[in-house]
């Protein structure tokens, strides 16, 4: 019954989500086209990692890495070996995840702390080995001209180059949150659900529970490394400085902010996350400022939202309103419950 | 023969560091069971520290001191924040401590600015043995032989620190008997802060910091910590010589950009060998 009047208005808040998120390209200018396009491969690579954090009770600090290699398996197929653009985002993605597989098997027997310090080491590793493969990947100088997106003869270039990047943005953040959504409510998705409440109940109710989290782990680093593709065929430079420590902690706080574990949550929290970083470096940068206010603005954001979120809203900002409106509407709770309790 | 000695020496000394920073996450690990992603803050914070209180004209000594129970009260501020709340999952706590790490690189720049920092330690050279060592070095290793000393006596002979061991064994068990599991957390805290503290003032004459070179020191404090498994201080040690060590002839011998990469390739390994030894579902019970 809850479900029959709960759903038009989940439905058609979708929807209406769906269509403002297709309108607004039109509306916005080139420089202000360019953040849209980074707010939309954040919400993809947040949408893995929420899900990694919610569901698996795994911490990840390599999410910036699983980028890079994304963002350098496709580059590297593209310019030196000629690859079509498209079969090389398909690639980086495959080759991510199963990067991830690889890092990921032994490690995800261990308690979430570990596997945090792990994809730290991890994403060090990877930088360093960039900055070292000089051949491949031009080392710490970068990466310059690859080439842009294309289909055939159809590539995307021109006056409307951010704007058809936008929609090709958009279109896979749609793609990968409505792929979660349907996850989270299939059979494994159930499995993965129990898995957040009680790995050994899950365990003891045949749920496989270490394949499960190493497939969430590989999951989250094919969306990473999907965005990482796109994010190179977009700015057509990429070097080892473009991944920093600190982007996989701005992946993690949008993470928190959304919602662990909150599929439409990963949306709003990168968003509101992106969207703040850039006023203060609005802010922050200006004649008579000193030139390390930006740095400082953002380091002390970062730390004050994620210790707020994680002290006061650990369900995160999303999950917390829906659970506003569903109370004042008297229907039950909603859908994602908040997921931390188990984070052991 | 005389080099590798000189590195073996330096390595030693590096590792002592390592050593202290890794009891800090050991102690803290014990009584809360939050990993602190803070650790290297403290360090880093005592290190800058000294160098304002000799630029003001403390003497070396007092300045030590002092830096070391600012780290103190850092780690104590860390604590309150990051377990004060009751209920806060361990997890939770680490994104906490996470987070606070991040957000004191802002209150770092601001009063220490964005550059290196460093001072001078005791200055000269000592003959041993055929080859020449640092005066610092040896009272890096000095300092952290009487601490650790310290430490184990603390621990086993004193009620708080019984107190606290008893908190680490089993914290039910600890709060039937009367003790406040949230406090000697707090104490767990303000120890692991002080810890870091004492490593970041016997390694900054070393090794100058920035505000971002915790990460550094916590994950070779990390990789110390994990050899014990988070949980004994004394093969913590041990890893962080072993480690130390292991350092300083990758930089000597091979390539010194190669340095850091021994802890991580380490902390990787040594997680891969414990991973093969444990099921999960043992672990959620621990």
């Amino acid at each position: 019954m809850n479900r029959l009047r709960r759903r038009p208005l989940a439905f058609w808040a979708g929807l209406a989500a769906a269509v403002l998120s297709l309108l607004v390209p039109i509306a916005l200018n080139d420089s202000q086209l360019t953040v849209y396009v980074f707010i939309g491969l954040s919400v993809i690579v947040v949408a893995g990692l929420s899900l990694l954090m919610g569901f698996a009770g795994q911490v990840s600090l390599g999410q910036a890495a699983f980028y890079a290699i994304g963002a350098y398996t496709a580059a590297i197929l593209t310019r030196a070996l000629e690859v079509p653009p498209l079969l090389s985002l398909a690639a980086a993605t495959a080759f991510t995840a199963v990067v991830a597989v690889a890092v990921g098997l032994p490690l995800l027997r261990l308690r979430g702390h570990y596997l945090a310090f792990a994809t730290l080491a991890f994403q060090l590793i990877v930088l360093s080995v960039i900055g070292e493969a000089r051949g491949l990947t031009g080392g710490d100088t970068g990466m310059p001209g690859i080439p842009t997106l294309s289909i055939g003869p159809l590539a995307i270039q021109g006056q409307y180059r951010t704007f058809i990047y936008a929609y090709v943005t958009w279109v896979l953040v749609a793609a990968v949150l409505l792929f979660n959504r349907n996850l989270v409510r299939s059979r494994p998705g159930r499995g993965l659900r129990a898995l957040a409440t009680s790995e050994a109940g899950a365990l003891a109710a045949g749920v496989p529970v270490v394949r499960y989290k190493l497939q969430v782990f590989a999951l989250s680093a094919a969306y990473a490394g999907l965005a990482g593709g796109v994010y190179a065929f977009f700015v057509s430079y990429i070097a080892p400085g473009s991944f920093p420590v600190l982007l996989s902690v701005q992946f993690l706080i949008m993470a928190a902010v959304g919602g662990l574990g909150s599929i439409w949550g990963s949306a709003v929290g990168a968003t509101v996350v992106y969207l703040l970083v850039q006023l203060l470096q609005s802010l922050g940068t200006g004649p008579g400022l000193p030139p390390q206010l930006p740095a400082i603005l953002s380091y002390a954001v970062y730390g004050l939202v994620l210790v707020l979120i994680m002290l006061f809203l650990p369900q995160g900002l999303l999950p917390a309103i829906q659970g506003r409106i569903s109370a004042r509407r008297a229907v039950s709770a909603v859908e994602s419950p908040a997921r931390l309790a188990r984070l052991d | 023969m005389t080099l590798f000695l000189q590195y073996a020496v330096s390595g030693i000394a590096t590792g002592c560091t390592f050593a202290l920073v890794a009891t800090g996450f050991v102690v803290i690990y014990r009584v809360s069971r939050v990993v602190n992603f803070a650790q290297g803050v403290f360090a880093v914070v005592a290190g800058m520290a000294v160098s304002s209180f000799l630029s003001r004209g403390l003497p070396h000594g007092p300045a030590e001191v002092l830096a070391v129970a600012l780290a103190a009260l850092a780690g104590l501020v860390v604590g309150v924040i990051a377990i004060g709340r009751r209920g806060t999952p361990p997890l939770a706590s680490l994104i906490i401590t996470l987070g606070l790490g991040i957000g004191s690189y802002a209150v770092i720049i601001l009063i220490w600015g964005d550059q290196p920092v460093s001072f001078t330690g005791l200055a000269g050279l000592a003959r041993m043995g055929g080859i020449s060592v640092q005066y610092q070095f040896l009272l890096v290793v000095a300092v952290t032989a009487v601490t650790f000393g310290l430490l184990s006596l603390f621990f086993d002979h004193t009620y708080l620190g019984k107190a606290l061991t008893a908190c680490s064994s089993n914290p039910y068990a600890a709060r039937l008997v009367g003790i406040d599991v949230r406090r000697m957390g707090l104490l767990a805290f303000t120890l692991g802060g002080a810890l870091g503290g004492l490593a970041g003032v016997l390694i900054t004459p070393l090794q100058p910091v920035s505000f971002d070179s915790d990460v550094g020191i916590a994950i070779n404090g990390f990789a110390a910590a994990i050899f014990g498994g988070l949980l004994r201080p004394g093969t913590a040690l041990v890893g962080a010589l072993v480690l130390g060590v292991a350092e300083a002839l990758v930089a000597g011998y091979y390539r010194a950009s190669f340095e850091s990469g021994v802890a991580l390739v380490v902390m990787l390994g040594l997680m891969v060998w414990q991973a093969g030894r444990r099921s999960p579902a043992a672990e959620e019970g621990a």
